[in-house]
């Protein structure tokens, strides 16, 4: 009969045994230690300017007048613009965009000061190349702001000299003006939806690796057996006490680039700590989940490692993330259901970013709830598997 | 002395293409290694392609708040409507009613035009609209920037030519509006998210997969260490050169298919942009795949086991894909970093593959990349060599000790 003693006892041999192991092998060192943190100081370092600013452009001026040049002035003056590559011609700066040394090209026609003292309307041409989608995008919202600029200067000056008030020029010039407002990111900062999901997706993804081959590496080195006898031959509580030390380092580690993120770096967090705390946890348990989930469904260490990473690199691409869930196609869409990543990202949006409540992202949470107990249902195979399996290379 | 040479000659290519065949025989004999070499290249761009295929969203679905319910508000709200970026599906009484339909995801943005809209019009004031956007998405943002900022030009332009007959009787309609604008996009005018994305990942997966499976094959023979046919054609003149080059073949071969198949089959299929020289291309690709080898086999000397590359290198794929400047302007790339990026041959492959395919760049005007691309080849071939040679010594020492 087993008592009470035994199973505590058991647990902690089997948490010993595996807490020794993970701090004997350099890989799992790289996996959960130096992986994460370099991941964390890449995304941060890389997007560190927030906004790009000094974006590299040609400019092509076939006009060459006092008021071109100026045009050309006030647009290396705007924030996002870079000093101008000024090229004679436009194969010129073609050329130069095509080797990769600008991302886009204002082109000032001839006769520019001429046409537009005589008001035959010039034309600013923008060339751009949505090769690089966002610097391209960037230089031409500035290249807009540029044409009103230029627009306006010319209107204001008219109108002074007709003896227009200021608010009277303002109002004539611009009747209706377009205020834009980022909601929940008011710096349109990229890096705040990029890091805060990336970083996640990349723990994500080393946490159901190591899961997987944590577990795998039983069977491989034929001690499988031996872990069950030494869990009380019970599935539940040998998993758990060998997951145990995995779930409080990458716990741990989430919480480090919580804090760095939401604290040192003031990223925008509606909800508090606790919760950003608690759904970094629910976050490494959905990962453990997949990984057993998907040993148990595959129990060969290479062939569900493979599955592991495979599945964890599309969910960048799955999550809603990087391209809005709304544009996907159905049955992307419905795929992207089987992805934790993506649960993650509900949460994130509707407790960070917006700030609602926890019963208003119970989709997300569900999901997540969801990968960590899927698992259970496949215990028994496991067990099954655990210990008739022998390792095939 | 001729008929010596002719003989190392002759047994230096024998060696060669015995470790082609050997290396080629490990690679389709391995589940493991075939799902990275095959099936991925294969499968994966499919998969991305069809995630991004709906290409660049337009009628992005907003709300508006009309406070004023003027014929002027009105106005404005059909003109952003019939803006091919977005798409009203409804209008909210208040501001948290709108943020509210964002929350449920059935909208990414609103418009809030305020009470005093149409006065101010009709005062000769500047009306302010308001425009929000949801963040959670990258996208959004510049489309209903777009649509709300064409209306408002439009708008603009017919009440300044009512309002120049205040002004300037004689003048005309010209006046209101002095200087047009219009963008022109060059190589991508669908301005599709598949077309900007998929080229860049096709070639990070040639490099990624390529350490895969060279990491994997390299740690299964350490685990194994059957190095027995290696280390005897090693001992022979200009071996490990010889090994190196037999491999290199194994995998350029396989490569050369699967390259072929992503880089112009995958793009036909989706009506991708496909601008590049066959030539250009195949010349810009050979370096890049030799790159990818020899850059795999040097780091497989780490491999201790056969899951081992796994673990190290799929996490690597994010950072790589951001590093390289595609999605992340390299101009905003902080010099430390642009500097780790070199060590990378998909820095330079993505770059240099994305010009010429997207922006029907010529091999000469990818120059700088095509050189950095050889140079890698060249060191990382120099260093390949050296792991070999460390591999093939360590394991003749293990064997000897265990013979001892």
């Amino acid at each position: 009969m087993r008592r009470p003693y035994d199973s505590l006892h058991s647990f902690l041999t089997v948490f010993r045994r595996e807490w020794l192991r993970m701090c004997s092998r350099p890989i799992y060192f790289y996996c959960i230690i130096v992986a994460p943190l370099v991941c964390l100081l890449f995304f941060t370092s890389l997007m560190k300017e927030g906004l790009p600013s000094r974006l590299p452009v040609a400019v092509v001026d076939l006009d060459r007048s006092a008021t071109s040049r100026n045009a050309i002035r006030t647009f290396a003056s705007m924030q996002q613009v870079g000093a101008p590559l000024e090229c004679s011609s436009f194969s010129e700066a073609r050329d130069a965009l095509q080797q990769g040394q600008v991302y886009g090209i204002l082109l000032i026609p001839a006769h520019f000061a001429e046409d537009l003292q005589a008001f035959r309307q010039p034309k600013l041409s923008y060339y751009t190349s949505y090769t690089y989608l966002i610097p391209g995008s960037l230089l031409y919202s500035n290249m807009r702001k540029l044409t009103e600029l230029i627009s306006g200067a010319a209107l204001r000056s008219q109108l002074r000299a007709r003896g227009a008030t200021e608010d009277q020029v303002l109002g004539y010039v611009q009747p209706i003006v377009i205020e834009s407002h980022a909601l929940f990111n008011p710096s349109l900062n990229y890096s705040i939806y990029l890091t805060n999901l990336l970083l996640p997706g990349v723990l994500m993804l080393l946490i159901s690796i190591m899961t997987v081959y944590v577990v795998g590496s039983e069977v491989k080195e034929n001690t499988a057996r031996f872990w069950l006898e030494r869990g009380n031959h019970s599935i539940l509580l040998s998993l758990t006490a060998k997951l145990l030390p995995y779930t409080l380092v990458f716990f741990v580690i989430g919480m480090a680039c919580d804090v760095y993120l939401y604290l040192i770096l003031d990223y925008p967090c509606h909800c508090g700590m606790p919760a950003v705390l608690f759904l970094t946890l629910c976050m490494v348990l959905a990962a453990q989940g997949l990984g057993l989930l998907f040993f148990a469904l595959v129990p060969t260490l290479r062939m569900a490692l493979s599955l592991t990473c495979l599945w964890g690199v599309v969910s960048f691409s799955i999550c809603g993330m990087s391209f809005p869930y709304a544009a996907m196609s159905a049955p992307i869409k419905a795929l992207s259901h089987l992805f934790p990543l993506r649960y993650y990202y509900l949460v994130y949006v509707a407790r960070l970013l917006d700030g609602h409540s926890f019963l208003t992202a119970w989709e997300g949470y569900l999901g997540l709830f969801a990968f960590m107990l899927l698992p259970l249902l496949f215990l028994l195979r496991l067990k099954r598997e655990l210990i008739h399996t022998d390792y095939i290379p | 002395m001729i008929v010596s040479h002719f003989h190392s000659l002759w047994q230096g290519l024998k060696d060669t293409l015995h470790i082609w065949q050997l290396e080629s025989h490990i690679i389709f004999h391995d589940a493991g290694v075939l799902i990275f070499c095959l099936l991925v290249p294969l499968g994966y761009p499919l998969l991305y392609t069809v995630i991004y295929n709906t290409e660049l969203m337009r009628e992005v679905p907003i709300t508006v708040v009309d406070q004023n319910h003027s014929a002027l508000s009105r106005e404005f709200i059909r003109k952003v409507d019939a803006s091919q970026w977005v798409k009203v599906v409804s209008s909210a009484q208040s501001e948290a009613d709108a943020q509210e339909a964002i929350r449920e995801g059935r909208t990414f943005g609103y418009l809030l035009l305020p009470g005093d809209f149409s006065s101010r019009l009709a005062e000769g004031r500047q009306a302010y609209v308001g425009m929000y956007a949801d963040m959670g998405g990258l996208l959004y943002y510049k489309g209903i920037l777009l649509a709300a900022t064409d209306a408002s030009l439009e708008m603009n332009r017919d009440i300044k030519i009512r309002r120049a007959a205040k002004f300037t009787a004689e003048e005309d309609q010209i006046a209101a509006y002095p200087v047009k604008n219009e963008e022109v996009t060059l190589f991508n005018p669908t301005q599709g998210f598949a077309s900007f994305l998929i080229p860049a990942v096709v070639i990070l997966i040639i490099q990624q997969t390529l350490l895969l499976a060279i990491g994997m094959a390299g740690g299964t023979a350490e685990e194994k260490q059957e190095y027995g046919e290696l280390i005897a054609t090693s001992r022979r003149s200009r071996g490990t050169f010889h090994i190196i080059l037999g491999r290199a073949l194994a995998y350029l071969l396989i490569y050369a298919v699967t390259s072929a198949y992503m880089t112009c089959v995958v793009p036909h299929l989706f009506q991708l942009p496909q601008l590049g020289r066959g030539a250009d291309l195949l010349l810009f690709l050979l370096p890049y795949v030799l790159a990818c080898i020899f850059f795999a086999m040097t780091l497989s000397i780490l491999m201790r086991h056969r899951e081992m590359s796994i673990m190290v290198f799929v996490v690597t794929s994010v950072p790589l894909l951001f590093i390289s400047g595609i999605s992340w302007p390299a101009s905003a790339i902080p010099p430390f970093l642009k500097g780790v990026s070199w060590l990378f041959p998909s820095t330079f492959g993505i770059n240099g593959y994305v010009r010429i395919n997207t922006m029907g760049a010529t091999l000469s005007q990818v120059r700088s990349e095509w050189l950095g691309l050889w140079a890698q080849t060249i060191i990382y071939f120099l260093t390949a060599y050296l792991s070999c040679r460390v591999i093939l010594h360590r394991s003749t020492r293990r064997a000897a000790a265990l013979k001892g």
